[in-house]
């Protein structure tokens, strides 16, 4: 290994020996990650935009159709419709709902409570163990029709609850509700940003009379706009590329009547159940389009809302 | 919202009481999957209750024998999978990572703004070509697509995360150490790595369990029962005898999330840390 570049090591040297000292240590650390970066990132990722522009089976070589897969897309696929659908209303409900539930516990964690890190490690539990099969399957057994949350159901009101996972009207939503007991990551993140908020404004708006709901939307809310922007962004890019919950509940169809057709899944079956590699490519680069708007989106529209101290 | 010492009793209770309400219907579904690994069949489905009537093993036994495979054949390569995607991206990140924060280097920014764009690039726009490649290179149904790439510091959230890191550390360690004529090298292995012991467990720990968790890649690379992951061999009880052998299932469910409890029970403040800190995925 070559020393870092300091004058007595680069006397005599010629300018180039001398540029080479200075910065190969630098190329040498870097090499796994360069090698990684072209050989995982950057070649498939152009190799895949040239291959949504194909018809390609794995088989043959691929064969250019121009614009075709994205046309077909547009104007002919029903269940890419499907798919979006179903993914933005995943979305816009899991989403939310989590990121306000994760509020509402740090909220509550926060306010000096006695057996705290026991809380916490069991509302973060779910969260850690939620990407599983296991999961997953239990998700599947507690709301298939006779299971424990039909249980609960007729314990509680008497009445035989419906079947949730083979009711297209239901399916989205017990993944919503999957999605929202995974609260805990987002709840960490907040109760680390509640914890920055300094206490004296408090104690100040309590001295001028503000009601804890007014401290609420006053205090609280502004000051935690970075990190709830921050949690939006994430959750939302995770939220769009679920896939596990969807495929083990459907066992891969995105059934019942393509209720639980992630836009992943969909992907996922023109890619490998149906060899439409070109195909599936062009709506990965579409995902990634809509993935890129949201971010766009987001940073943009978090100068009106988001508020920085300094 | 403050901390207030004289809080009332009534106040404090209705807290706790929310708070204990709430992790009840957390831990709920966890508790009744583990408990019904010891109920008999008929049991699952007409009891609530966490409690089993009796402690029943058969589950384990007959489905740790798996299907044609045994679940101890899906765990070694589980296991396998996972440790060399630790020792993997601890190495390539780490020296990746300690490039951007402590050497100087023409270029250097140009590749960071990129290292930070890829983990932004969702990988179903790479996953195509690199499925061709790793087919061409007939790595399907081995473990090496799943493990090479986290030698070439595929994750570079890691590296985010160890840069990070490594900037906290002070700069006159290196700075003293170049004066006394230590190479780089020395001083990534011999200052830096050392003083980075808790990033470092921090990205193995979640390397370890994500790793272990991950279904989408063994899902596409592992076709052949005796390469499958515990992943696919839970999906594949699932699909084949998981509607006649409930027990058996929640055994392995259960078995299956084993360690990453062990983990979180070992690596608690770490995990939690990590994820207040930097903001971890999941």
């Amino acid at each position: 290994m070559t020393t870092l570049a300091s004058p007595s090591v680069a006397v005599g040297g010629a300018r180039w020996v001398r540029s080479l000292r200075r910065n190969l240590p630098g190329y040498l650390f870097l090499l796994p990650w360069l090698l990684g970066f072209l050989g995982l990132t950057l070649v498939p990722a152009l190799g895949s935009l040239y291959l949504s522009f194909t018809e390609f089976d794995l088989l043959r070589d691929p064969r250019w159709v121009g614009a075709a897969n994205y046309v077909r897309i547009a104007t002919d696929d029903p269940k890419f419709v499907a798919s979006l659908y179903v993914t933005f209303v995943y979305v816009a409900l899991s989403v939310p709902l989590k990121l306000a539930l994760a509020l509402a516990v740090a909220m509550l964690l926060n306010k000096g409570i006695a057996g705290l890190p026991l809380y916490r490690a069991v509302f973060y539990l779910p969260s850690l163990l939620g990407a599983s099969v296991a999961i997953a399957v239990l998700w599947r057994q507690l709301f298939a029709g006779n299971g424990l949350v039909n249980q609960v159901v007729f314990l509680l009101f008497g009445v035989q609850g419906p079947s949730w996972i083979s009711d297209p009207d239901y399916t989205l939503y017990t993944l919503v509700v999957l999605s929202v007991w995974q609260f805990g990551s987002p709840m960490i993140i907040f109760l680390a940003g509640l914890r920055q908020i300094p206490q004296d404004i408090y104690e100040a708006a309590q001295i001028d009379g503000a009601s804890k709901v007014r401290q609420f939307f006053r205090i609280t809310l502004p000051m935690l706009t970075p990190v709830i922007f921050f949690n939006a962004v994430v959750k939302t890019i995770d939220a769009f590329k679920a896939f596990t919950p969807a495929y083990i509940i459907s066992e891969g169809t995105g059934g019942p009547i393509d209720s639980t057709l992630f836009y992943t899944l969909y992907l996922y079956q023109e890619a490998f159940a149906y060899f439409r590699m070109g195909y599936a490519s062009a709506l990965a680069w579409i995902l990634l389009v809509i993935i890129a708007f949201f971010t766009a989106f987001s940073f943009l529209s978090s100068r009106y809302w988001v508020h920085y101290d300094d | 919202m403050t901390t207030k010492p004289n809080r009332s009793l009534p106040a404090s209770f209705a807290v706790h009481g929310a708070l204990l309400a709430a992790s009840l219907v957390m831990l709920y579904p966890l508790l009744w999957m583990f408990a019904s690994s010891f109920k008999p069949e008929e049991e699952i489905f007409t009891s609530a209750s966490i409690w089993p009537t009796a402690l029943n093993f058969d589950a384990y036994v007959r489905g740790w024998r798996g299907l044609d495979v045994s679940f101890g054949v899906f765990f070694w390569n589980s296991m396998v999978i996972s440790v060399l995607s630790v020792i993997g991206n601890v190495i390539s990140c780490s020296l990746a990572a300690f490039a951007f924060a402590r050497l100087q280097f023409r270029g250097k920014n140009f590749w960071f703004a990129l290292m930070l764009g890829t983990m932004m690039l969702p990988y179903h726009v790479t996953l195509i070509p690199q499925y061709v490649l790793f087919l061409n290179l007939d790595w399907v149904n081995t473990n090496l697509p799943l493990i090479v790439p986290k030698f070439l510091a595929a994750d570079a959230f890691f590296i985010f995360l160890l840069v990070q890191f490594f900037r906290g550390i002070p700069r006159e360690l290196d700075e003293a150490a170049m004066m006394d004529g230590c190479s780089p090298w020395r001083i990534y292995y011999k200052i830096i790595l050392p003083l980075s012991l808790p990033a470092l467990a921090t990205a193995s720990v979640f390397t370890f369990i994500w790793t272990w968790d991950d279904f989408f890649a063994p899902l596409i690379y592992l076709n052949d029962m005796g390469s499958y992951t515990v992943q696919l061999g839970l999906r594949n009880f699932v699909d084949s005898t998981g509607r006649s052998d409930w027990s058996g299932l929640f055994a392995m469910s259960s078995v299956a999330l084993v360690p990453i409890l062990v983990f979180f029970v070992l690596f608690q403040r770490l995990l939690i840390e990590g994820v207040a800190t930097t903001g971890m995925k999941r």
